[in-house]
């Protein structure tokens, strides 16, 4: 396995409000996510996943600490760059609860949107796509619109799209939360596989504990600090 | 890159017509207004042009016979005629009179100029003439426009007399609008200042002998070549104490004090509705943006830049905007002949609209736009 870093938090800090209403969320977080890995993220509703995941997707700013994606420092005390969406456009892939793919474009215009907006030609863009669309065995339905395929194809779509620009992070919020259990087993055997085989880090949110035996490792948001339970 | 409109748009084509249609409904309405004022406006020089003449005398401080009463003598047209400057003059009547319908028990607002048959100026343009001919008796022969329903040969009960339409024109209407006739002086002054054999009786009794028919509206005069025509007015004016007016001047007259708020109120209707247009198109793309509010999220959340999603909104809306002005040309095109009343379109109009349209669509945007900027991308994340 790769010990590439993808993601590094040093005491990176997180609250909300001020005088009365202050709350702290994470507290002095630190850690490192290495490319290849899955890791999952495991805490009780309100604990900080969302807001986790939003700072490491450069969303939400955190209040101070420092971050790395990839070999890029983005956050200290500050972001480092104005452009925190062009950072997500090139390094992060995001996968939802439900696909949420466009529904106005067909498969192949959903995965070639974000690769075409960081500048890959159409011809690249589309290239990549269809490579991907055969890794996930959807290749006869890159014409087809979101409304026409089955659930469970247009969540292999929307993982085939966080992979479409390349991204060195993926960041998953529960996406097993709509299906069942069997699907769910084989949405994160296939997040397992394309972070081995395309070498990302996944980092998944998830309430569901049969799938933490499928992760690499499970971090946990505890008293508000980032706890790894065990490493697989 | 991806043509994130055209894919939306092709996603629902459907109702982005149908809204389209609806909105191009109100444009075409637009465009009829505007049409309407420049029907106005033409017909209100038809008679001005079909007479072509250089000289109005009229009453004394009125604004002449398309503005205000005016009488005068009629034997004011030999004085004016014996200016050395004046090659030919007329004079003319004009009234308003109600023309039965054939066949109905309805009558039609026309206008009546009354002329003088073996007289050198005829009102009657020849190009306008589609059937039979022009008056060629002292009596009982009218002229009339299509729009009145008569053919050649059909008599018609005007006053005390039978008339008998001897010529049909076509296009010919009053500055009001209303379809023109044309009639003998001598009748034109029977049917104007001829009273009723009760009114008469009654007037013998108070001891009136109002008997004088011999007036008319209005003296038409062409002048001859080589003298200016405001000095020949300004010296009838001098001498003859009547107001005189140029066809320039009688022009204003007709466009200034006649229809002038009819055109405002026209104008004052068209940047309304083109405002109602405008607060429409806002809204359908306000209320398309919000359906799609999920998708802005998400796409904001994976990074695509604020510019692209804009340039969704933004080409949709002149798209919606340039579709409504399409179908509202159409919609135009199709309806704008069955007006009562002379409607003009022209592609002066049109084009004006069209810039209207794109700047209306344009600003009807930025509430779209707004909302776009305004997008959380952490909507994207939970259910």
């Amino acid at each position: 396995m790769s010990k590439e870093q993808a993601i590094k938090v040093e005491n990176l800090n997180k609250s909300f409000g001020k005088g009365d209403s202050f709350v702290d969320v994470i507290k002095d977080a630190s850690f490192v996510i290495n490319k290849g890995e899955l890791v999952a993220l495991v805490a009780p509703s309100g604990a900080g996943k969302t807001t986790l995941l939003m700072m490491l997707g450069c969303v939400d700013e955190p209040n101070s600490g420092k971050m790395w994606l990839g070999d890029e420092k983005v956050y200290e005390n500050k972001w480092l760059t104005k452009e925190t969406r062009k950072i997500r456009r090139e390094k992060i892939g995001f996968i939802f609860q439900a696909h949420y793919l466009i529904p106005f474009l067909n498969v192949i215009d959903n995965l070639t949107l974000l690769p075409q907006a960081n500048g890959v030609s159409d011809k690249a863009a589309k290239s990549k796509a269809r490579e991907l669309l055969k890794y996930f065995d959807i290749s006869d339905k890159e014409k087809a619109m979101p409304s026409q395929l089955s659930g469970g194809q247009n969540q292999r779509v929307a993982i085939a799209r966080a992979l479409a620009n390349n991204p060195e992070i993926i960041l998953a919020d529960e996406p097993t939360a709509a299906l069942d259990t069997q699907r769910s087993i084989d949405v994160v055997k296939t997040l397992k596989r394309m972070a081995l085989e395309q070498n990302v880090a996944v980092v998944m949110v998830t309430h569901d504990d049969r799938m933490l035996q499928y992760c690499d490792r499970i971090m946990k948001i505890e008293n508000k600090t980032i706890v790894f339970q065990s490493e697989s | 890159m991806i043509h994130l409109a055209k894919e939306d748009i092709r996603h629902t084509l459907g109702k982005f017509v149908v809204t389209g249609m609806g909105v191009g409904m109100l444009l075409g309405i637009v465009l009829i207004m505007m049409g309407v004022y420049r029907g106005m406006i033409a017909d209100a020089e038809v008679l001005l042009n079909d007479l072509n003449v250089d000289l109005w005398v009229v009453q004394e401080d009125t604004l002449g016979p398309f503005a205000e009463a005016s009488r005068i003598h009629e034997d004011l047209k030999y004085t004016v005629k014996g200016f050395q400057e004046i090659d030919k003059s007329e004079a003319l009547t004009f009234q308003n009179l109600q023309l039965p319908l054939q066949l109905q028990d309805k009558k039609m607002a026309v206008f009546a100029i009354g002329y003088d048959v073996y007289g050198k100026i005829n009102p009657i343009n020849q190009n306008r003439l589609i059937d039979g001919r022009a008056l060629q008796n002292d009596h009982y022969e009218i002229v009339v426009t299509d729009k009145t329903g008569y053919k050649v040969g059909d008599k018609i009960e005007l006053g005390r007399n039978f008339f008998t339409v001897v010529g049909v024109t076509s296009g010919s209407v009053a500055s009001g609008g209303d379809p023109l006739v044309y009639v003998s002086l001598k009748d034109a002054q029977e049917l104007q200042f001829t009273y009723a054999n009760k009114r008469v009786q009654t007037d013998r009794a108070r001891g009136l002998l109002n008997k004088d028919a011999h007036l008319v509206n209005a003296v038409v005069a062409t002048i001859k070549a080589g003298y200016d025509v405001d000095e020949v007015a300004r010296d009838l004016r001098k001498w003859q104490h009547k107001s005189v007016y140029t066809r320039a001047q009688q022009k204003v007259v007709l466009t200034r004090n006649v229809v002038e708020k009819s055109s405002k109120q026209i104008g004052l209707f068209t940047v309304i509705l083109i405002g109602v247009a405008t607060i429409i198109i806002a809204l359908i793309i306000y209320t398309m943006t919000l359906e799609k509010m999920k998708e802005i999220s998400i796409m904001k959340l994976m990074g695509l830049p604020n510019g692209v999603i804009v340039r969704m909104i933004v080409e949709e809306t002149l798209i919606l905007g340039v579709l409504a002005f399409v179908f509202g040309n159409i919609f135009a095109g199709l309806i704008y002949d069955k007006f009562p009343k002379n409607v003009l379109l022209n592609a002066a109009d049109s084009s004006l609209l069209f810039v209207v349209v794109v700047i209306a669509s344009i600003l009807a945007s930025f509430i779209g736009v707004k909302k776009v900027v305004n997008a959380d991308p952490t909507a994207a994340i939970g259910g």
